[in-house]
């Protein structure tokens, strides 16, 4: 193991050495998980391009209709924004179980979505969000679906000289809320076991499901959206028996391995629990809005 | 003296360590550097049973940068053990398990040495393989064709893969059981577990012009590694000299050694200082974890619970060599034995070879697999007898003067103070059937272990003094609280003892930082060396001050004779012009009790030292779907004999429960077909922060005859017991007992739903 580290002073400068240096760069955040690559010999770069001090790339902007999160912020920044307390509470409740404290200040949530793991717990917040993502290249700039640009276990659409530099998500409408769960076999520094994002938006009225968006982590060969069980549970009555309908639903669409972390069968269960749960908490969370 | 008056001993003083350690000022083994310093790095087997057809090392020889390779050509053919001397620094002609040594390279730089790594070729023939303890018990496949002349404590039974067997039998058995009102008998399983040390086992070696080694290391146990390294090295051991200058925690993973022998190997071929470190991955493969054990139980009751008849038998996975399983399985029968009075015993411990990494003495060894075990069973059969879980241990704790499994004499006994101060504690009386959520009970009993002590101190001339020992400080505080009690009898502040780091070349005999033995036998000797050190002050003193030594006192730092006084800062600096100085080696040995040898068969342990009580109890909850324990409340009530630090003690306990948990509930080094799954610290699970309750520590003091001002062993103890409360408490919570470990959350659903269906 040994790089030239390089600390590009503006995106442009960054998008230009990685075209320079391709393809023996990567470009380094926050490093919790590129150092871990490097340090296991996953991944050997001559080069490392610094992005962590890029100006304009940190902190959480809000317009009249949506959020858009630089993609150098960190987990800490988003448990702490008062904004998200509301409608979009999963991005807190994933943002607070990420690795532990110090990942929590260093990591990056650009970082979580182009490393692509099937088990990143950022990932499924913001796929249930329907996030969309700012990229820059050496030919300008574009936009893609966090949907489209995650197309398999740590494969992206991302070419090597891009840089992905916000990430920019709708607000809610009226009854919607959000949560996330995460089980994994300690309550911190865990990779998930299997983790749950879910976005439910009620009818007027309150008791019908408007529309729903499940997301799903550790459970197939990359974060998915249980579009069954969403399908389903569009007009469906909002109570227990159809969250756990939509609970085996997905448990029927997941793909789970059986791996040292746990059994296929054992991931299969907790998606339908915690589909349900995520679901359940989310109606809960729509109370003050459905009286 | 009585200890109610103690000022410095019994109080919660800041270690004298700790300023260092907390700064980060305190020099670890791993911070050691020489100048002109190469690094080692050791070629592991990626086979799991195989025969060495080839190394060819001139490839990996003509890199740049690499000085020198060794292999088990390069050094003589020397097996070390100890309890059987089975073992070599590399494989010799076969490779035993994935992880196993076969060559060591020194380079310029740890680049170049694991490049060089990867350019050693070696040819393997597969041979069959052995990785379930159970199937190597019966098997034809020998991991040890040779095992007959290795040699071995001749107390060590052997045969085939069987490493060690030991047996108590106590009265009839089989006659206890035919009259039993019911008969109870129960599997369970525990996984290997590594000891979590923070800092991973490192060495740096240097031999001097007169061909004498050095080698800075975090051993536990100098001494042994001065004498281990000796043997290697086919030198005397006064020409090895091993100094520890810190040590980043061990919990019984770094008694033996570890990578020192690499280091100085690779020093004396390159004549160039060495340095070698594990890494992560070689610690999960290739370093001492408890080993993975099955337990099989069979007890006897009458109607009301008492125990008539136990008979058990353990299985300990000691993997490819004997390391610490032969102790650890015959230790496990007093475990299984426990604090109970039982009219019948026959019980059995295995160490079996199999392909898998060698193991060792992890923090109370046997004690959580067989009490996990035992303890569990006493909840299974109170449940079935109806009998509360508490009142069924009651009925059947020893009382002072019951004789225990080897026949000795339980003295100060504490053990049912201690279950009712943890059962009031947790609530226990206050139980409501809750779905999901339950308590839990456990109790054990652990010795002291023996084995010498020496201690050198001398007084200084500003009247501080110099606590020369060879124990080392491995984290507990034990040395601060020997300190306390030199400190207490020599009437200093405890901020006036400087103890020093240990070196073997330098320090006096230690049997070493193990088994809850440091601050009583360390203790012990600081008591001796005071003796002497007041007798050497007092006859000064007498001529100084024209008084009889009779009637003498220290106090407030001065020898006191009627109205006349001399400070011991004075003492020291007349004796220091005039005697020599103040200088006293004080000693301590804790013999083993007696005992009944009929009952004990090929035991390197047969009977316990000054042992110590203690009783566990916990509130968690269980998610019904997913299985997830949470853990509410943790309360252990620990007979310590006298509190020398209670600070100290508390520490002890909520480290040695965190163990506990993790081994409860996460831990487990995973092997499939002879390879470690989970190498790394990502999927190997230490509970954090966040998984560990507040733990609620009881200091219970029962005085022991033996410890200084009645102390008895602290550190080990608390990491016993976690397994079997959090077991029964799961069963509480649950109506399921998991007879496994660890108890995943995956495990327990899958017994909730067995039950359900």
């Amino acid at each position: 193991m040994s790089f030239d580290f390089h600390r590009p002073a503006t995106v442009t400068e960054a998008v230009d050495l990685a075209q320079r240096l391709f393809p023996t760069a990567r470009f380094i955040a926050g490093g919790s998980d590129i150092v871990i690559q490097i340090n296991r010999k996953k991944i050997d770069p001559s080069h490392l391009i610094d992005v962590a001090c890029l100006p304009g790339l940190s902190g959480i902007a809000e317009t009249s209709d949506e959020f858009t999160l630089g993609a150098l912020t960190k987990y800490h920044t988003i448990e702490t924004h008062p904004a998200f307390a509301g409608s979009l509470r999963a991005l807190i409740e994933a943002a607070s179980v990420i690795g532990g404290r110090q990942v929590q200040n260093i990591a990056t949530i650009g970082g979580n979505i182009v490393n692509a793991s099937p088990a990143a717990d950022f990932v499924p917040v913001l796929l249930a969000l329907d996030a969309v993502l700012d990229i820059t290249g050496p030919n300008g700039s574009r936009s893609v679906p966090l949907q489209d640009f995650i197309v398999g276990p740590g494969k992206t659409s991302l070419l090597p000289v891009e840089i992905v530099t916000s990430i920019r998500l709708a607000k809610l409408p009226a009854r919607s809320a959000t949560a996330f769960v995460k089980e994994g076999r300690r309550r911190a520094m865990e990779i998930s076991v299997v983790c749950v994002a879910a976005c439910l938006t009620l009818e007027a009225g309150g008791s019908r499901c408007a529309s729903v968006r499940l997301a799903i982590g550790a459970a197939a060969p990359k974060v998915f959206r249980a579009k069954a069980a969403e399908a389903y549970l569009e007009g469906q009555l909002a109570d227990q028996t159809s969250f756990a309908e939509a609970g085996k639903l997905a448990a029927e669409e997941c793909a789970p391995i059986s791996d040292v972390r746990a059994s296929a069968d054992y991931r299969r269960r907790l998606v339908s629990i915690m589909v349900e749960r995520a679901l359940t908490a989310c109606f809960e969370r729509t109370g003050e809005e459905r009286r | 003296m009585n200890a109610q008056n103690h000022s410095v001993a019994g109080r919660r003083l800041p270690r004298l360590d700790g300023v260092g350690k907390v700064t980060g000022k305190h020099v670890y083994a791993a911070d050691f550097k020489l100048p002109g310093m190469l690094y080692g790095k050791v070629l592991r087997s990626p086979r799991a049973h195989a025969l060495i057809k080839k190394i060819d090392t001139s490839r990996a020889a003509s890199i740049h940068g690499v000085r020198g390779i060794i292999t088990s050509a390069d050094i003589p053919a020397i097996r070390y053990g100890t309890a059987v001397r089975d073992t070599t620094v590399f494989a010799v002609d076969r490779v035993l398990f994935v992880g196993h040594a076969i060559a060591a390279v020194a380079a310029t730089s740890l680049e170049i040495a694991e490049r060089a790594l990867e350019a050693i070729e070696v040819e393997y023939e597969n041979l069959p393989t052995l990785f379930d303890p159970e199937e190597a018990l019966n098997s034809n496949i020998r991991i040890h064709p040779n095992w007959e002349t290795y040699k071995a404590l001749p107390i060590i039974a052997r045969s085939g893969n069987i490493a060690g067997q030991a047996r108590i039998r106590v009265g009839d058995v089989e006659a206890a059981f035919a009259k039993s009102y019911k008969v109870y008998e129960h599997r369970f399983t525990t996984a290997l577990q590594h000891p979590g040390y923070t800092e991973p086992r490192v060495a740096t070696a240097d031999w001097d012009a007169n061909g004498n080694v050095t080698v800075w290391c975090n051993t536990q146990l100098p001494f042994d590694t001065q004498n281990t390294l000796a043997e290697i090295l086919d030198l005397p051991s006064a020409r090895v000299r091993v100094t520890v200058p810190g040590i980043g925690g061990g919990f019984g993973g770094k008694l033996r050694i570890g990578v020192e022998h690499f280091a100085a190997l690779l020093a004396r071929k390159t004549a160039r200082p060495i340095k070698v470190m594990s890494t992560s991955e070689e610690e999960l493969t290739a370093a001492l974890p408890r080993q993975a054990s099955v337990v099989l139980v069979k007890t006897g009751v009458d109607k009301d619970g008492h125990l008539l008849a136990r008979s058990g038998k353990i299985i300990v996975d000691c993997g490819a060599y004997a390391g610490s399983g032969p102790g650890t399985a015959a230790i496990s029968l007093q475990v299984m034995a426990g604090p109970y009075k039982t009219g019948a015993l026959e019980l059995e411990g295995i160490a079996v070879y199999t392909n898998k990494v060698h193991s060792g003495s992890f923090r109370a060894p046997a004690g959580p697999m067989a009490n996990f075990a035992m303890e569990c069973q006493m909840d299974m059969i109170a449940k079935d007898l109806g009998l509360d879980p508490l009142e069924i241990r009651l009925r059947n704790v020893v009382k002072e003067g019951d004789p225990g499994p080897s026949g000795e004499i339980h003295k100060s006994v504490s053990i049912e103070e201690c279950l009712r101060k943890a059962a009031n504690a947790i609530g226990w009386h206050d139980r409501k059937p809750e779905p999901g959520r339950g308590k839990g009970i456990a109790c054990s009993w652990w010795m002291t272990t023996g084995g010498s002590s020496g201690v050198y101190v001398k007084i200084n001339p500003d009247g501080t003094a110099t606590l020369v020992s060879g124990a080392v400080e491995i984290g507990t505080g034990a040395i601060t609280g020997a300190a306390q009690i030199l400190a207490e009898e020599l009437s200093l502040d405890l901020t006036d003892v400087n103890a020093t780091g240990v070196d073997t070349q330098a320090a006096p005999f230690d049997y070493g930082a193990q088994g809850s033995r440091t601050a009583f036998s360390v203790g012990n000797a600081c008591l001796a060396a005071a003796a002497e050190l007041r007798r050497q002050m007092f006859e000064l003193a007498a001529k100084q001050l024209d008084a009889p030594i009779e009637g003498m006192s220290l106090q407030d730092k001065h020898v006191i004779a009627g109205n006349k006084s001399i400070s011991i800062a004075e003492l020291a600096r007349i004796s220091r012009l005039a005697g020599g100085g103040l200088i006293a080696h004080g000693t301590a040995i804790s013999p083993a009790p007696p005992y009944d040898p009929t009952r004990v068969q090929n035991h390197p342990l047969p009977v316990w030292n000054t042992p110590s009580y203690h009783a566990h109890a916990v509130d968690l909850s269980v998610d019904q779907a997913t299985g997830k324990v949470t853990i509410n409340r943790y309360v252990v009530a620990q007979d310590v004999g006298y509190a020398i630090n209670p600070t100290y003690i508390e520490g002890q306990i909520e480290g040695g429960v965190a163990q506990g948990i993790g081994q409860a509930l996460s831990e487990e080094i995973v092997y499939q077909d002879g390879r470690v799954m989970n190498a790394n610290l990502t999927d190997y699970k230490m509970p954090t922060a966040m998984d560990v309750p507040e733990i609620e520590s009881i200091i219970v003091e029962c005085r022991s005859a033996a410890g200084p001002y009645g102390a008895k062993g602290v550190g080990e103890p608390p990491c016993i017991e976690p397994p079997a409360a959090i077991g029964n408490a799961i069963a509480a919570a649950t109506g399921c007992w998991p007879n496994s470990l660890p108890m995943t959350a995956e495990k327990i659903a899958a017994a909730l739903r067995v039950q359900q269906s």
